[in-house]
C-alpha cells in the first residue's frame, strides 16, 4: 500500500519523461491525477491505522541484499503517517498550482517540469515511509537531485548558483549523515539497516565517544537540512530563486526530512546520547527561533521574509524534539513537546506551503517580491487577501488555526522541562506577529499604486488549491483530535510513556 | 456540551452576516447581527436555567472546559446587552462594508463569551488571542488609510506582548499539575504559582490598558467609533479586568500580587485622569478615561472585592459606550474629533441631553448607578488603606472634571468670536442613532436602583458578591470632590484653559513619554532586525555563495582542462566536490574501514557493482566514493547544460 503510494509518482515521472508530445495542460492534469491518487492511497492508510496498535504499521518487507542487511522495508508510525500525508497534499497543491510560464522556451518543457515534480514526490514520500536506513539515505539524497533541477531550470534570478549552493550544502550534510549511518550500522552485532531493529536494540545505549560521534554526524546532516542557524545560509536564496510551487515543496516537505530524521534516527535510536546533548540542541533551537524571526522581520523581500519564518518555525520543531529527548521524568511534558513538534511539521507544511504558493502568484503577476512596491490590494483581490490573512494568522500562531495547536504544546512541554528556555522562546511569536502584520499591511492595505491597477485576482485553480490548504489549517486548528490521536500513538511510545 | 452554543453561535453567524452584508442594504445585515446577539442572550438564559457545562478534549493533555460561575454568568449576560445598542448604532452610522464590520463585531462578542466562560487556561488563552485578532481587524476597518492600519498593528502587538504572559502562566500550570484547569492553578505551589501570577498580571495589564501599556488605546482610536465603544465597554479592555476578578480568589495567596494590582490600578486611575484632563481629541479623552476607570476596578480587585469591580464594569460599560457613540454623532456634525472644533450648542439637543446623562454618570454624580459603584470602590479602598481611599477619591474628582469638560466642550454654547459655518444636521439615520443612545441612557439611569437598599440586600445574598460597608462621611467627602470637580471643569472650559498645547500639558497629552516609549521599543526592534538581516546577508550568506561559486568554477575548469577523457573529467569534478565535503571525509576515515565503497555505489544506483568493490583495499573505497560523487556532479552539470 505504502509502496504503491510512492512508486506511482515514479511511474508517472517516467511516463512524462519518455512519452513524447505532452501539452502543458495534459502534463499538468496527468501529474495532478497521479498525485491525487497517491494522496488518496495514503488517506486510505490513515484509515487503516490503529492508534492503539504497535509503533510501526502497514509494514512490508522484501529481502534484497541479505549479506549486508539491506532489504526493502516500508512501514509508518503515527508521526511518519502524519508527515507523509501532509507531504502528499503539498505535492498535489504544488503540482496543480499554475507555474509562471511566460517564457515560451519553458513552456515546451512543461512535461519535464511535471516529470521532475513527480520524481521528487516519489523520492520524498519514500523518505518518510521506508524503514531501511540505507534506503532512507538514498531517497534523502535523490530528493536533492529533483529539487536541484526544479530550482536550476525553472527558477528566476540566479537559479543556477542558488541551486548549486543548495545542492552542495545539503549534500555535504548528507555525507555526515552517511558516515553516521555507517557508524550505526557497524555498531550492531549482526549488522543490519533495519530501522525497527536499531530502535529495538539500542546498540549505542552505553554512550562514549563512538556514540557521540555518530550522534554528531546524524545531527549535523539533519540540522543542515532543517535548517538550524548557523547552517541555514543555503535556504533563503534557494527559496527566492525557486519557482513558487518548488518553494512550497522545499519548505513544506524537504525541510521536514531534517526534523523527521531527528525523530526517527537520533531520538529513537540514540536516546541516551541525545539526552546528554538535549539542552545544547534546545539552545540551538532557541537561537534559530529568535534569529529566524528577527532576520525575517528585517527583510524587505516578501519571499525572503517567509523563507526566514521557516527557520523560526523549524526551530520550534527542533525545540520540541530536544525536549522529548531531554533528561526529565515528566513524561507527559515530553510527550506533549514531541506531539507539538510533529503538529508543527504538519502545520508549517500547510501554512508555509500555501504562503509560498501565494508568493508564486505575486511573482506571476508582477515579477517582483519587493514589499515596498505593493499596497492596497485588499479591494482588487479580496480572495487573495482573505487567504493570505488566514495563512498569515495561522503562521503567527492564532488559536483556532493549526500553528497554535503546535506551538502551544511545544511551549507547555518546554516550560515543564526547561522553564528559562521557554520564556525567551515565547517572544518569537511576538516577532512573527509583527512581521506578518507588516506583510499584510504592505501588500493589501493603504493606497493602491497605479502600477497595480491591472492586478488580477486569483484564478479558479489557485483559489481552489489555496482554499484546500486553508481548510486543512482550519481543520487542524478547530478539530485537531484526528491528527493528535495518530501522532500521540507514536509520541507516547517514543518518549517511553507506554 | 450545550454550553458551547453560547460562544459558537455568534462565531458561526459571523460568516452569514458577512455574506448578507454583500447582498442587501444595511437594514438586513444589521437586523441579522442584532438577532445573533439576542440569540446569545437567549442561549445564556437557557444555560443558566439548566446549568449547562461543556468540555472538549483535544487529546489527553489538552481539554477545553467552559462553565458558569456567578461572576461569569453576570459578565456573560452584560456583554451582549452592551453590544446590542452599539451594533445598532454601527449599522446606521458606519460606512460600508457593513457586513464585514458587523460580522467581526459579532464574532468578537462570541470570542469574549468564550473568554468569560472559560474554566481552564487553554480556553482562556484561545479566547484571549482571538479577541486580539478581532480588534486588529476592527481597528483597521478603514484600511485605505495607512496610519489606521499601522495603529491596528500597534494595538495587536502591544496586547499580544501581554498575551505572552498568559502563555507562560498556562505553561506554569501545566508544569506544576499536568493539567490546565483553573482548579489546578489554585493548587500550584511555590515558584510556579509566582510565575503563573506574574504571567496573568502581565496579560491583564496589557489588555486592560494599565500603565505602562495604556498607550495602545490611543492607537485603537483610529478604528470606527462604534468599534471603540465595543472595545472599551464590553470586550477587549474588559477582558483584562474580568480575568483578574475571576481568578482573584485563586491567586489571593500570592503575597505581592494584590498590593501590586492596587498600586497599578491607582497609578493608572490618577495618570489617566490627568491625561483626560488635557486631551483635546474627544475619543482619546475617553480612551484615557477608560484606562482610569479600569484602574479603579483594579483597586477593588486588589482590595479583595472582585464583585465590586464587576458592578463598576457594568455601570461603566453602559455610560462609556454611550459617550463614545455620542462623540460619533458629534463628529458627524463637526467633521472632527477635536473638542476645539465642536461646541455644537443647541444643534443636537437630543444627543446633548443623552450625552449629559452619560457624562454625569462618568463624573460619579448621585443618584446614578455609576456613582454608587464608584463609592463602593472608595469604601473597599478604605478597608485596605486610608491613603488608597484618598487616591481613589481624587481620581473620582478628576473624572468629574474631565466628564464636565467633555460634555461642555462638545455641546456647550459657541464661544464668543468663534462662530463656524456648519452643515445642516443629517436626517434619517439620526433617529436610530438616538434610539441606540436612548437605550444606553435608559440602562445607565436604570442602574440608579443600586442606591435602593432592597437591591443592595439582594446583591449581597448572591453567592460570590461581597459588598463593602458605606461610610457616610466618606460618601459625603467624595461627593464634595465630585461637585468641586464639576465646577472646576465648567470654569476651565469657560476660560478655554485646558485646550493648550504647552508645558506639562503637552507631555501629559501622550502619557508622559509612554507613547514615544512604546513606539521607540517597536522602532528599536525593527532596527535590530534590519541590522541582523544585513549581517545575515552580507556575512553568512555571501560566504556561502562564494564557496559554492568557487566550487563550480573549479569543477568546470578542471573539466575543461581534461576534455580528452571522460574519466579524467570525472575525477576532476569529484576532487572539487570532495574538497567541499572534506570535513565529512576526514572525520569518517576511521569509520570507513569496511563498507563505504559498496554504500556509495548503492547510493548512486550502482548497486550491481557493490560486491566487486568489496576488495578490502582502502584506495578502492576512495575511488568508489569519488566515482559516486562524480556521477552526481555530472548529473548536475548536465542539468546546467540543459
Amino acid at each position: 500500500m505504502l509502496t504503491l503510494a510512492w512508486c506511482l509518482p515514479l511511474l508517472g515521472a517516467l511516463l512524462l519523461a519518455f512519452v513524447p508530445r505532452w501539452t502543458e495542460r495534459n502534463a499538468r492534469a496527468f501529474a495532478t491525477l497521479i498525485a491525487v491518487i497517491s494522496l488518496l492511497i495514503l488517506i486510505g492508510a490513515w484509515f487503516g491505522f490503529d492508534p492503539d496498535g504497535p509503533l510501526f504499521q502497514h509494514v512490508w518487507e522484501v529481502p534484497w541484499v541479505p549479506s549486508i542487511g539491506v532489504a526493502y522495508r516500508v512501514g509508518v508510525d503515527g508521526i511518519a503517517l502524519a508527515v507523509v500525508t501532509m507531504s502528499a497534499l503539498i505535492f498535489v497543491a504544488a503540482i496543480a498550482y499554475p507555474l509562471d510560464t511566460r517564457e515560451d522556451s519553458q513552456r515546451s518543457q512543461a512535461h519535464q517540469y511535471y516529470g521532475w515534480m513527480l520524481f521528487l514526490m516519489a523520492t520524498s514520500l519514500a523518505v518518510f515511509v521506508v524503514l531501511d536506513l540505507l534506503l532512507f539515505y538514498v531517497f534523502f539524497d535523490l530528493s536533492l537531485v529533483g529539487m536541484y533541477f526544479l530550482i536550476g531550470r525553472w527558477g528566476h534570478g540566479r537559479p543556477q548558483l542558488s541551486a548549486l549552493t543548495f545542492f552542495l550544502f545539503t549534500f555535504a550534510g548528507s555525507l555526515a549523515l552517511l558516515l553516521a549511518i555507517i557508524g550505526l550500522y557497524l555498531s550492531l552485532d549482526s549488522p543490519s539497516f533495519d530501522i525497527r531493529l536499531l530502535i529495538e536494540q539500542q546498540p549505542l545505549a552505553g554512550g562514549g565517544l563512538y556514540a557521540g560521534l555518530v550522534f554528531f554526524g546524524l545531527m549535523l546532516g539533519l540540522a543542515i537540512k532543517t535548517p538550524l542557524v548557523p547552517l541555514h545560509t543555503w535556504l533563503p536564496q534557494a527559496h527566492v530563486d525557486a519557482p513558487g510551487p518548488a518553494s512550497a515543496i522545499l519548505a513544506g516537505v524537504l525541510l521536514k526530512m531534517g526534523t523527521y530524521g531527528m525523530i526517527r534516527l537520533p531520538l529513537a535510536m540514540l536516546p541516551a546520547t541525545f539526552e546528554r546533548y538535549a539542552l545544547l540542541v534546545g539552545l540551538l533551537a532557541l537561537v534559530a527561533i529568535l534569529y529566524g524571526a528577527l532576520v525575517a522581520l528585517g527583510q524587505r523581500n516578501l519571499k525572503r521574509r517567509i523563507a526566514y519564518t521557516s527557520i523560526n518555525h523549524m526551530g520550534y520543531t527542533v525545540l520540541g524534539i530536544a525536549i522529548a529527548a531531554s533528561f526529565s521524568d515528566n513524561l507527559m511534558a515530553k510527550q506533549l513537546a514531541l506531539t507539538g513538534a510533529t503538529v508543527e511539521m504538519v502545520a508549517h507544511g500547510l501554512i508555509t506551503g500555501g504562503l509560498f504558493l501565494i508568493c508564486g502568484s505575486f511573482w506571476y503577476r508582477t515579477g517582483t517580491y519587493d514589499l515596498d512596491g505593493y499596497g492596497g490590494l485588499a479591494h482588487r483581490a479580496p480572495r487573495l487577501a482573505g487567504l493570505t490573512i488566514l495563512l498569515a494568522f495561522a503562521s503567527l500562531g492564532m488559536p483556532g488555526l493549526a500553528g497554535f495547536v503546535a506551538e502551544f504544546q511545544i511551549f507547555a512541554g518546554t516550560f515543564a522541562v526547561y522553564p528559562w528556555l521557554a520564556v525567551p522562546a515565547v517572544v518569537g511569536i511576538l516577532v512573527t506577529a509583527a512581521l506578518f502584520l507588516d506583510i499584510l499591511r504592505r501588500l493589501f492595505f493603504g493606497k493602491l499604486p497605479a502600477s497595480l491597477d491591472q492586478f488580477k485576482e486569483l484564478d479558479r485553480i489557485e483559489f481552489t488549491v489555496l482554499s484546500v490548504l486553508g481548510l486543512g489549517v482550519v481543520a487542524i486548528g478547530v478539530y485537531p483530535g484526528f491528527l493528535l490521536e495518530v501522532i500521540d500513538s507514536a509520541s507516547v511510545l517514543l518518549t517511553g510513556g507506554r | 456540551m450545550m454550553l458551547w452554543i453560547v460562544p459558537l453561535l455568534p462565531v458561526l453567524m459571523a460568516p452569514l452576516i458577512y455574506l448578507s452584508g454583500r447582498r442587501e442594504g444595511c437594514t438586513g445585515v444589521t437586523l441579522l447581527a442584532l438577532s445573533a446577539l439576542i440569540a446569545v442572550i437567549g442561549a445564556l438564559a437557557l444555560a443558566m436555567a439548566n446549568d449547562w457545562q461543556g468540555s472538549y478534549a483535544l487529546n489527553a493533555a489538552l481539554v477545553l472546559q467552559v462553565g458558569l460561575v456567578p461572576s461569569s454568568q453576570f459578565v456573560a449576560l452584560a456583554i451582549p446587552i452592551m453590544a446590542l445598542p452599539v451594533l445598532l448604532f454601527a449599522g446606521v452610522h458606519e460606512q460600508a462594508p457593513l457586513g464585514r464590520l458587523l460580522a467581526i463585531m459579532v464574532a468578537f462578542v462570541g470570542a469574549m463569551e468564550l473568554l468569560v466562560l472559560a474554566q481552564d487556561m487553554v480556553t482562556l488563552l484561545v479566547a484571549w488571542e482571538l479577541i486580539g485578532a478581532c480588534s486588529w481587524a476592527l481597528v483597521s476597518h478603514y484600511w485605505r488609510d495607512r496610519d489606521t492600519v499601522k495603529n491596528a498593528v500597534q494595538v495587536f502587538l502591544v496586547t499580544r506582548f501581554g498575551d505572552l504572559g498568559l502563555y507562560i502562566a498556562a505553561a506554569a500550570v501545566f508544569a506544576g499539575s499536568g493539567g490546565f484547569g483553573y482548579s489546578q492553578l489554585a493548587g500550584l505551589d511555590g515558584s510556579l504559582m509566582q510565575v503563573a501570577a506574574a504571567g496573568i498580571l502581565l496579560a491583564a495589564m496589557a489588555k486592560s490598558a494599565q500603565v505602562p501599556f495604556s498607550v495602545w488605546l490611543f492607537a485603537a482610536m483610529s478604528g470606527p467609533v462604534s468599534v471603540s465603544a465595543l472595545l472599551h465597554a464590553a470586550t477587549l479592555v474588559a477582558a483584562g479586568m474580568y480575568v483578574l476578578a475571576r481568578l482573584q480568589p485563586l491567586l489571593a495567596d500570592v503575597a505581592w500580587l494584590m498590593p501590586a494590582i492596587m498600586l497599578i490600578g491607582l497609578t493608572t486611575a490618577l495618570l489617566g485622569g490627568v491625561v483626560s484632563l488635557v486631551q483635546g481629541h474627544a475619543k482619546k479623552l475617553l480612551a484615557a478615561s477608560t484606562s482610569a476607570q479600569y484602574g479603579l476596578m483594579w483597586v477593588a480587585i486588589g482590595a479583595g472585592f472582585p464583585g465590586v469591580a464587576l458592578l463598576h464594569f457594568l455601570s461603566h460599560g453602559f455610560f462609556k459606550a454611550g459617550l463614545f457613540l455620542t462623540a460619533g454623532v458629534a463628529e458627524r456634525q463637526a467633521e472632527s474629533y477635536q473638542l476645539e472644533d465642536m461646541r455644537l450648542g443647541g444643534r443636537l439637543p437630543g444627543s446633548a441631553l443623552l450625552g449629559g446623562i452619560f457624562a454625569l454618570a462618568l463624573a460619579g454624580m448621585v443618584p446614578l448607578g455609576a456613582a454608587w459603584t464608584k463609592e463602593q470602590i472608595i469604601s473597599v479602598a478604605y478597608a485596605a488603606s486610608p491613603w488608597l481611599t484618598a487616591g481613589v477619591a481624587l481620581a473620582g474628582g478628576l473624572s468629574a472634571v474631565y466628564a464636565t469638560r467633555f460634555q461642555l466642550a462638545m455641546f456647550g454654547p459657541v464661544r464668543f468670536g468663534r462662530t463656524q459655518q456648519r452643515r445642516p444636521p443629517l436626517s434619517g439615520a439620526c433617529r436610530l442613532e438616538l434610539l441606540a443612545l436612548s437605550g444606553l441612557a435608559a440602562l445607565t439611569l436604570g442602574l440608579s436602583l443600586f442606591w435602593w437598599p432592597g437591591v443592595q440586600r439582594w446583591l449581597q445574598q448572591q453567592p460570590g458578591w461581597e459588598l463593602a460597608d458605606v461610610h457616610l462621611w466618606l460618601l459625603a467627602a467624595s461627593l464634595v470632590l465630585v461637585v468641586l470637580g464639576m465646577a472646576l471643569g465648567a470654569v476651565l472650559v469657560q476660560r478655554g484653559q485646558l485646550d493648550g498645547h504647552q508645558g506639562w500639558r503637552r507631555s501629559a497629552f501622550c502619557w508622559w513619554g509612554l507613547e514615544p516609549l512604546t513606539l521607540g521599543v517597536g522602532a528599536t526592534l525593527v532596527k535590530l532586525s534590519a541590522r541582523l538581516a544585513r549581517f545575515d546577508r552580507d556575512v553568512l550568506e555571501r560566504a556561502t555563495l562564494l564557496l559554492s561559486r568557487q566550487a563550480s568554477q573549479t569543477a568546470s575548469a578542471l573539466a575543461r582542462r581534461d576534455a580528452d577523457g571522460v574519466d579524467a573529467s570525472l575525477y576532476g569534478s569529484a576532487s572539487a566536490v570532495t574538497r567541499i565535503a572534506d570535513f565529512g571525509a576526514t572525520a569518517g576515515e576511521a569509520l570507513s574501514e569496511r563498507l563505504p565503497g559498496s554504500l556509495s555505489g548503492l547510493v548512486n544506483r550502482g548497486g550491481g557493482r557493490a560486491r566487486q568493490a568489496q576488495s578490502g583495499q582502502t584506495h578502492h573505497y576512495y575511488a568508489g566514493m569519488a566515482i559516486g560523487f562524480a556521477v552526481l556532479l555530472t548529473l548536475l552539470l548536465l542539468g546546467d547544460a540543459l
